[in-house]
């Protein structure tokens, strides 16, 4: 593979691992406590900045809290929530899709319909409703998100169906009386899965941007855990008094969402040079 | 094709009264605005009979059949919180507010693409095509509210108010929440002219047109530009979506004045008219212009039948 | 003879000339406090939302008060010290137990003309009282307050003269005065010739603004009103411009685009006060912040059979003695707050003071154990019988304001510094109202919620936990009932603030809350600005404010 001489992909390659890392360690590289409050020590500069100390490496925030810890803290979240949203989208679409697309018919027409709805669909009044009714937790947080991203796996998942069905090994499949479920699984997955892996990376990356949103305005995680979506809503009324609140979460899932795009671009490269290039 | 297009005109309504019935009845679960309108200290009795001046006693199905007849006549009801028509408020954010700042952004996000994205292809390995292909990563990979953040203190804050950081009506205000709004759609379609430049150029007929002598803007731009437009095309109509779905955080970061910014603040009051009339205006517009694409796409690429 | 006469006349004729003349009611002040003005200037006000009505029957938030008291006025009026002044009414007094008389400001117009008596003060009672709409053929609107429901016992109000309205109760209400008089008045004949939607959008007041231009979330436009009863305002034209966000308001006002702004947000004030350029000034208001518990018998809300966790009082004596109120004030709010255990505001009249709530996580602690839980497993968590004390929080983000939000943060930690446990659940406004108006808080339940009263006088607050409204999961104990009634009936005025100064201070021995802070707002100007005083009210009063040229 071509892997050692692509820099960018390595680069970014490293780059996850390194939050990866990072998020399964977090209590031992964070210098204070990302949770308890000290008031008097609230607002400090990070340790280059006047007013710093390296007792708090990225400065403190309105309450008080270590930065660097609620940032590394917040690695987890971030990471946690764009797996699972992103595997639950993609099961789920997958799954749809699949049974759409080898079906047919009505079931097909009824998939494209939904999808189109879905799509249109504001995603924050989503999340406004299910935090309303269901309250604001990691787990209604991935719902939401795989609630939203499934109709890419889906349309994905049913045109690779729809082209697949008619071709030689499963029309054999099928004269021996294999029964649907199995077909689908034994000679239309595999087959879907490649392409799948280019857009789930792209996907992942969304998603973390999207928890970021969803949590700056408000729809994230109960405080006081960290995530950072919620920081960078926090920060964002300290602009003048407190920039490193805002310019430090940010920067962090600039730099994951990056990274996973490196990777995602070199998979993309690897698996079909031919496939439609800034798609992302 | 009359028959495709109205396939296709149907598809659209149908998307669009999904859309509007699961508002409808998504925004019922989640609150009363009845108890916004009277004090803490008010009795049960009192948020009653605020609900039945609302009409909001009366059973869900009632209310939705109404509901849908009303749209037919475009009433979608006086909002809860200003007793206003809704769908008026909702109209007068749209435009010019959201309009302007959309069709701001669409229009920086395509126009700027074309001549950096063909730079990009004709240098190709270049210290500009690197710049521009590294540029376009960063961008798509960060959150476009916290690019405004960011503008926000380098314009607003830092260089001492160059540029307004809140608020609407010069072309000032425009500037930073555009770009922002711009960004992220504004890279990939970097990407995409450079990729369809890169595909063309290599191809026969260009090499045919440069071996006769033709000028080579001329072989660029007429040859290649047209090839590269066509996935444009199609991400634009998406980008529409983008941008409608990406005002509401820009709105929200920049104090526009548009139809997002009113519907996340119609939301906390439960201001139901307001919201409804909202979400179907944004319905109406997604899926118009995917209509117009479809459309467009069919008229321009006969090869492409879609289902 | 006629010389000396000549020159008695023409000193005479001299001394009328030159000598001091009645104040002309066309001619404004040229020089306020030493400055020039200039009185065609137009007054730019930055506020943080636009108001959503204008008919005061809607509803009187703070921020709505702004705009509608602007061009509506009420009977009572109040100062700058919270002290009730007469307003549209001269005076008011109590004729026997059951029948209140308030005597009316004569020679008062409303802007379009039409005059202010007895019928307009009965049309308005009809409406706040939602009596005899059809005979006045309005519509009923969705009110703020419902005054038949609020004060069943006021039975029928009655004109005596032009100038002279009666008000007959079925029992003594003591504050009739303060329910009935902070209310802005609406004209009755435009309102019944163009609609109470025409109220929104074209109000017509007594007050000495017109409003002239309404462009919806943006700015509104007021003219001064010259037929005005009092002191005219001495700048010509105000504009109430919105701004939502504090430092786009700061850095209005620092641009010269605004002359004045509310709601600066703490930190920025400190910065703004060292400015020559500006003044920062402020004024204690009637707002308070408090985390409510649930306290309510299991029979009073959708329960599961089980009482309120929190109806021990010691429990939430413990909570109250839990908080760190200084270092929230200090740090959180920049010594912009007020720490009050009286459950009336400081500017109320009635308000008594009362000894505060030390902060002292031993006696808090103390206190949870005489109430049976101490931490017998060692997690951190104080239990009893095997249950963990654990406090579910429900708490509307970003509601209130970012202040709020920390310090709901901060106030978690310190309740959980005791022993108690907390689990935050973040919900916006509209869920949590959805919730206590359901009645579904859990038995172990609690929120942070602010609130605030049009009225002046204390019973507006201390009536809180008399009845089961939205924010009432401590009712009064059988005791703190007979009192609370008592000072509504008390008709002698030193007695009754003798029983309301008692109220109060039994309703902090029994906590029924925990207060958090009492809110201070700030206003910053530019010295441009004379005579600028802040009120206790929700609303901003420009009469007598000028603008120097």
């Amino acid at each position: 593979m071509r892997f050692r001489r692509d820099l960018p992909a390595l680069i970014g390659l490293g780059i996850i691992a390194l939050t990866l890392v990072a998020a399964a360690f977090a209590p031992a590289l964070s210098p204070g406590d990302p949770v308890k409050n000290r008031l008097f020590e609230r607002l400090t500069p990070p340790m280059w900045a006047q007013g710093g100390s390296a007792h708090h490496p990225l400065g403190t925030d309105t309450l008080g809290r270590d930065v660097l810890s609620r940032l590394v803290h917040g690695a987890r979240v971030s990471l946690l929530v764009g797996l699972a949203a992103v595997l639950v989208a993609g099961v789920v679409g997958v799954g749809l899709g699949l049974v759409a697309g080898y079906r047919g018919g009505w079931a097909d027409d009824l998939l494209m319909r939904v999808g189109d709805v879905q799509l249109a669909f504001p995603v924050l009044l989503l999340g406004v409703a299910v935090t309303a009714v269901l309250g604001a937790s990691l787990t209604n947080m991935i719902l939401v998100l795989g609630a939203s991203g499934w109709v890419t796996y889906a349309r994905i998942a049913r045109g690779e169906a729809l082209s697949l069905k008619e071709r030689d090994f499963v029309a054999a499949a099928r004269a021996l009386g294999a029964p649907a479920g199995h077909v689908v699984r034994r000679h239309l997955l595999p087959n879907v899965l490649p392409p799948l892996m280019v857009v789930t990376t792209f996907s992942v990356a969304r998603t973390i941007i999207a928890e970021a949103s969803l949590s700056f305005l408000g729809l994230g995680l109960p405080p006081p855990t960290p995530s950072w979506g919620a920081m960078l809503d926090e920060g964002r009324n300290y602009i003048t008094t407190g920039w490193w609140l805002a310019l430090f979460p940010g920067l962090a899932i600039l730099v994951l969402v990056l990274a996973i795009n490196l990777c995602g671009d070199w998979l993309r490269d690897a698996l079909d040079p031919r496939l439609e290039k800034g798609i992302g | 094709m009359r028959a495709f297009l109205l396939r296709r005109f149907v598809h659209a309504l149908v998307v669009v009264w999904g859309v509007v019935t699961v508002v409808f009845f998504l925004v019922r679960l989640t609150g009363d605005p009845a108890a916004f309108l009277v004090d803490p200290t008010a009795t049960q009795a009192e948020i009653e009979h605020t609900r039945r001046l609302l009409g909001l006693d009366r059973p869900l199905a009632e209310q939705y059949g109404d509901f849908l007849l009303a749209i037919g006549r475009g009433d979608f009801g006086q909002s809860i919180q200003t007793r206003r028509p809704a769908l008026g408020m909702v109209l007068e954010h749209l435009w010019p507010a959201t309009a302007v700042l959309a069709a701001s952004a669409l229009l920086l996000s395509t126009l700027a693409a074309v001549p950096l994205g063909v730079l990009s292809a004709t240098h190709r390995g270049g210290w500009m095509d690197h710049g521009s292909r590294l540029a376009s990563l960063f961008l798509q990979s960060m959150p476009a509210f916290w690019l405004g953040i960011m503008l926000i203190l380098l314009f607003a804050v830092e260089l001492g108010g160059l540029l307004p950081a809140y608020g609407s009506g010069t072309i000032r205000h425009l500037i930073l929440p555009a770009v922002t709004l711009a960004a992220a759609p504004l890279a990939q379609n970097v990407r995409l002219v450079r990729s369809g430049m890169l595909e063309v150029l290599g191809e026969d007929y260009v090499r045919t047109a440069r071996a006769k002598g033709l000028a080579e803007r001329g072989v660029i731009y007429r040859h290649a530009l047209r090839n590269a437009a066509l996935p444009v095309l199609t991400v634009t109509g998406l980008s529409l979506g983008f941008m409608l779905s990406g005002a509401i955080i820009i709105e929200t970061v920049f104090s526009w004045p548009g139809l997002g910014r009113l519907i996340v603040q119609a939301v906390p009051g439960r201001d139901f008219p307001v919201i409804q009339a909202g979400v179907f205006v944004f319905a109406v517009i997604f899926a118009g212009v995917n209509f117009v694409v479809d459309v467009l796409y069919t008229v321009l690429d006969p090869r492409v039948r879609l289902a | 003879m006629t010389r000396s006469i000549g020159i008695f006349v023409l000193t005479a004729l001299l001394a009328v000339g030159l000598g001091p003349h009645p104040a002309h009611p066309a001619d404004p002040p040229r020089v306020v406090d030493g400055h020039p003005i200039d009185p065609d200037a137009e007054l730019v006000v930055a506020l943080a939302d636009d108001t959503n009505n204008m008919d005061p029957r809607i509803g009187m938030g703070s921020i709505r008060s702004n705009y509608i008291r602007q061009v509506f006025e009420s009977l009572v009026d109040v100062d700058a010290a919270g002290t009730p002044q007469p307003g549209l009414a001269l005076s008011w007094k109590a004729i026997n137990d059951n029948l209140w008389e308030f005597t009316l400001r004569p020679n008062v117009r409303f802007h379009d003309g039409e005059p202010f008596n007895a019928e307009t003060v009965l049309f308005n009672l009809d409406r706040m009282f939602r009596k005899n709409l059809d005979k006045w053929g309005i519509k009923d609107v969705a009110a703020g307050t419902s005054f038949e429901k609020l004060y069943p016992m006021v039975t029928k109000w009655e004109k005596v003269n032009d100038l002279t309205v009666r008000v007959h109760t079925s029992e003594p209400v003591a504050m009739l005065w303060d329910a009935l008089g902070r209310e802005p008045l609406v004209p009755r004949a435009s309102t019944i010739k163009s609609g109470v939607d025409a109220l929104n959008e074209r109000p017509i007041g007594t007050g000495p603004w017109r409003m002239v231009e309404w462009k919806r979330k943006d700015s509104m436009r007021f003219e001064r009103w010259d037929g005005y009863w009092g002191p005219p305002p001495l700048v010509k034209r105000m504009r109430f411009q919105t701004v939502p966000e504090g430092a786009a308001r700061i850095a209005a006002l620092r641009a010269g685009q605004v002359a004045l702004i509310e709601a600066v947000p703490p930190i920025d004030a400190a910065a703004l006060q060292r400015e020559p350029a500006f003044k920062v000034v402020s004024a204690a208001q009637k707002l308070g912040c408090r985390l409510y518990v649930n306290g309510r018998p299991k029979d009073k809300y959708d329960s599961g059979g089980k009482d309120g966790l929190f109806a021990d009082p010691r429990l939430r004596l413990a909570l109250n003695h839990a908080i760190n109120r200084d270092a929230i004030i200090k740090k959180i709010f920049g010594g912009y707050a007020l720490a009050n255990a009286s459950p009336v505001a400081t500017v109320m009249y009635g308000y008594a003071a009362q000894e505060p709530y030390a902060f002292d996580p031993a006696r808090a602690k103390a206190l949870l154990a005489e109430a049976g839980w101490r931490d017998t497993n060692g997690d951190g968590v104080v239990d009893k019988g095997g249950e963990p004390l654990m406090l579910q929080l429900l708490f509307p983000a970003k509601h209130y304001g970012q202040a709020f939000d920390e310090m709901t943060a901060a106030v978690v930690e310190m309740v959980k510094d005791v022993g108690v446990g907390v689990v935050v659940k973040p919900l916006d406004f509209g869920t949590l109202l959805q919730t206590l108006t359901k009645g579904t808080l859990p038995p172990n339940g609690g929120f942070t919620a602010c609130r605030t009263s049009n009225s002046v006088d204390a019973e507006d607050q201390v009536r809180d936990w008399a009845s089961y409204t939205l924010v009432n999961w401590t009712p009064f104990t059988p005791e703190l009932t007979t009192l609370y009634q008592a000072s509504r009936r008390e008709p002698d005025p030193a007695k009754r603030l003798r029983i309301l100064a008692d109220l109060q201070r039994q309703i902090r021995d029994w906590a029924p809350v925990v207060p958090l802070y009492q809110e201070i707002k700030i206003y910053a100007h530019s010295v441009r600005v004379l005579r600028f005083a802040p009120l206790p009210e929700l609303h901003m009063d420009f009469r007598g404010v000028a603008l120097r040229k």
